[in-house]
């Protein structure tokens, strides 16, 4: 019999659901309930309602990338399945990616809320980096066998080489750091020097995916963006709560400009390419003085740029931790020589934060000396990285072995959790 | 009602916010600096960070519903004296531990040196030490430390600001 398979990419921002076989998730919802500003409830983000997420408080299932919140987390599907969906569990299998080093205390509870509280007939776990890898292979004639997934999403960055569709986790690295954090080092620096916009991580969440880049050379960019009426310089405007509930780029062209920067360009030949505009900005500045006084809206420089910079330099955070340059070389040093220049050659970038305009060519950048001259660098970012882990999952789960690799219901009622882990490793 | 129109921030953030005291005392001193700079870290990964900075003074007219002490409360013990031990009991059991707990209950050092673990996939200290610092009031490269507090400044232009403004202030 021919059953569903339910493929479920449960990201700790991000779940990305629907059917195995199909070519791009039916449900992309956050994986957290949030409680508007003037309520009492804390409800379920539809794709459907509009949401005034103004102040909203947020709970997640998920914390640093893993599941510490199983009860909470079958609020979240139980909505998922029968409302978005629409898939009876007892009649489907369960595609599920887990993120590496998943602690057994925490295998042991998904399977008993996959298993004891959902009843799916089946189940496989799956990581995100083969998934990455596997649908990277089908795009392409991709003669490697392994590949360097670079997975850099919500809650941590991994470097992990995946060798014939496994991740080889004695060599994966992490930085703790992912799109969160950054979110956060944001809301941070817009309230330091703006306005107060602590409680406003959705908010924030849009700022960010709206106007940060990664600089490809930071010096040079504080720099510009001292003078007036710099390129970076592009204003955001807050919700009202009455003619817009969603804050909004006020200008993107303006937000645009810093794309004409070259990444060679001295700061003269940048000032001379800048002047055009200057003229115009200064003459708007007094505009902006007005506007500025009535708190609708707050302006972005440097911090454009300084907040994706972290994955490059977790040391400028205080925290203790090499960058992504070095943590993919660390991963791959870890790996036997021969497979070395393969993995260089084969870098996948997957996850939503790796979707800062530039981030490849500024790691390509950093990369490129620090690995041996005769080795080639090449970098692939996804195409669409937050749905690239699902899209994988869905290749897996229509595939002829996949009915093999899954543990049924019935064994894991006979072997018991830690037996039928064993399976997917 | 046309203030609230005029003013979105004052709808959008209508909870009171203090400066959390500790971090002030641990900001005095250099040796808590280090300490500070954790707490920080940690405050990265925090869900509601606007929310985790208040602290329920008696005396301080309470912005925050119930709900909102309910949730605070799994992280701070502050501000529950209303509630009854039956029902704390409750919450503790209910509050989900955080994942740092996990990994501590997991005993991940037990294993063998060559298992791979949570703890042995973190990257490690980057190989070169050196921390480039900006400025915490406009963001360009910062050569200068307050003396008080630790935080770093580029120019007398912004240490003025930081003095008059945010010195030994964590949240503005
Ligand atoms: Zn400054
Ligand atoms: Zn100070």
């Amino acid at each position: 019999m021919h059953q569903n398979v339910v493929v479920l990419d449960n990201g700790g921002g991000l779940i990305k659901a629907g059917l195995g076989g199909e070519r791009d998730p039916s449900a992309i919802i956050p994986n957290c309930v949030y409680r508007p500003l003037a309520s009492k409830k804390w409800v379920h983000p539809s794709p459907n309602e509009p949401m005034d997420l103004t102040s909203a408080a947020v709970r997640r299932p998920i914390d640093r990338g893993y599941l510490i919140n199983p009860d909470l987390q079958r609020e979240i599907w139980a909505n998922l399945f029968s409302s978005l969906l629409r898939v009876n569990p007892a009649q489907s299998s369960l595609l599920l990616t887990e993120p590496l080093f998943t602690l057994p205390s925490i295998q042991r509870a998904t399977d008993e809320l996959v298993f004891e509280d959902f009843n799916f007939s089946s189940f496989y776990v799956a990581h995100s980096p083969s998934l990455a890898h596997l649908y990277e292979a089908s795009q392409r004639t991709f003669k490697a066998q392994c590949s360097l997934v670079v997975d850099c999403g919500f809650s941590f960055t991994h470097a992990v080489p995946v060798f014939q569709n496994f991740p080889i986790n004695y060599a994966a690295k992490r930085i703790d750091l992912g799109g969160k954090a950054l979110t956060n080092y944001l809301k941070e620096l817009v309230s330091y020097r703006s306005v107060n916009v602590m409680d406003e991580t959705f908010l924030i969440d849009d700022v960010k995916e709206k106007l940060c880049f990664v600089s490809l050379d930071v010096a040079r960019d504080l720099q510009i963006a001292k003078k007036q009426g710099n390129a970076f310089r592009c204003t955001y405007v807050l919700p009202d709560g009455v003619t817009h509930t969603k804050g909004f780029v006020k200008n993107p062209e303006e937000a645009q400009r810093y794309l004409a920067l070259g990444d060679g360009d001295t700061l003269e030949e940048v000032q001379q390419k800048m002047d055009v505009d200057q003229m115009e900005v200064t003459n708007k500045l007094e505009d902006r003085k007005k506007i500025d006084l009535t708190k609708n809206e707050f302006d972005l420089t440097n911090e454009r740029f300084l907040v994706p910079e972290m994955i490059f330099h977790p040391a400028d955070l205080g925290m203790n931790q090499a960058g992504l340059a070095e943590c993919i070389v660390r991963a791959v040093s870890s790996c036997h020589p021969h497979l070395q220049p393969v993995l260089y050659e084969n870098i996948i970038l997957t996850g939503g934060s790796t979707l800062f305009p530039r981030l490849s060519d500024r790691l390509e950048k950093e990369l490129r000396p620090l690995v041996p001259d005769d080795y080639q660098v090449n970098i692939t970012p996804q195409q669409d990285p937050i749905l690239g882990v699902w899209r994988g999952g869905s290749l897996l789960a229509s595939s002829p072995d996949f009915e093999a690799m899954r543990v049924t219901k019935a064994e894991y009622e006979e072997l018991g959790s830690a037996r039928c882990r064993r399976r997917f490793c | 009602m046309d203030d609230d129109v005029s003013n979105p921030m004052r709808r959008m953030s209508s909870r009171t916010r203090k400066v959390a005291s500790k971090m002030t005392a641990a900001l005095q001193s250099s040796d808590n600096r280090t300490q500070a700079a954790l707490a920080r870290l940690e405050a990265l990964e925090n869900d509601n960070a606007g929310l985790e900075m208040v602290e329920a003074n008696d005396d301080d007219e309470a912005s925050l519903d119930d709900d909102d002490q309910v949730y605070i409360q799994k992280k701070h013990s502050k501000g529950t004296k209303r509630k009854t031990r039956q029902a704390k009991a409750l919450e503790a059991r209910k509050a989900p531990r955080t994942f740092l707990e996990l990994v501590h209950e997991a005993n991940l050092d037990s294993l063998p040196p060559h298992v791979p673990s949570y703890l042995k996939a973190a990257v490690g200290p980057p190989s070169s030490t050196s921390r480039r610092h900006f400025c915490t009031v406009c963001g360009s490269a910062a050569n200068y430390t307050c003396v008080r507090c630790g935080v770093r400044f580029c120019s007398s232009r912004c240490q003025n600001i930081h003095n008059d403004t945010r010195c030994l202030k964590f949240v503005a």
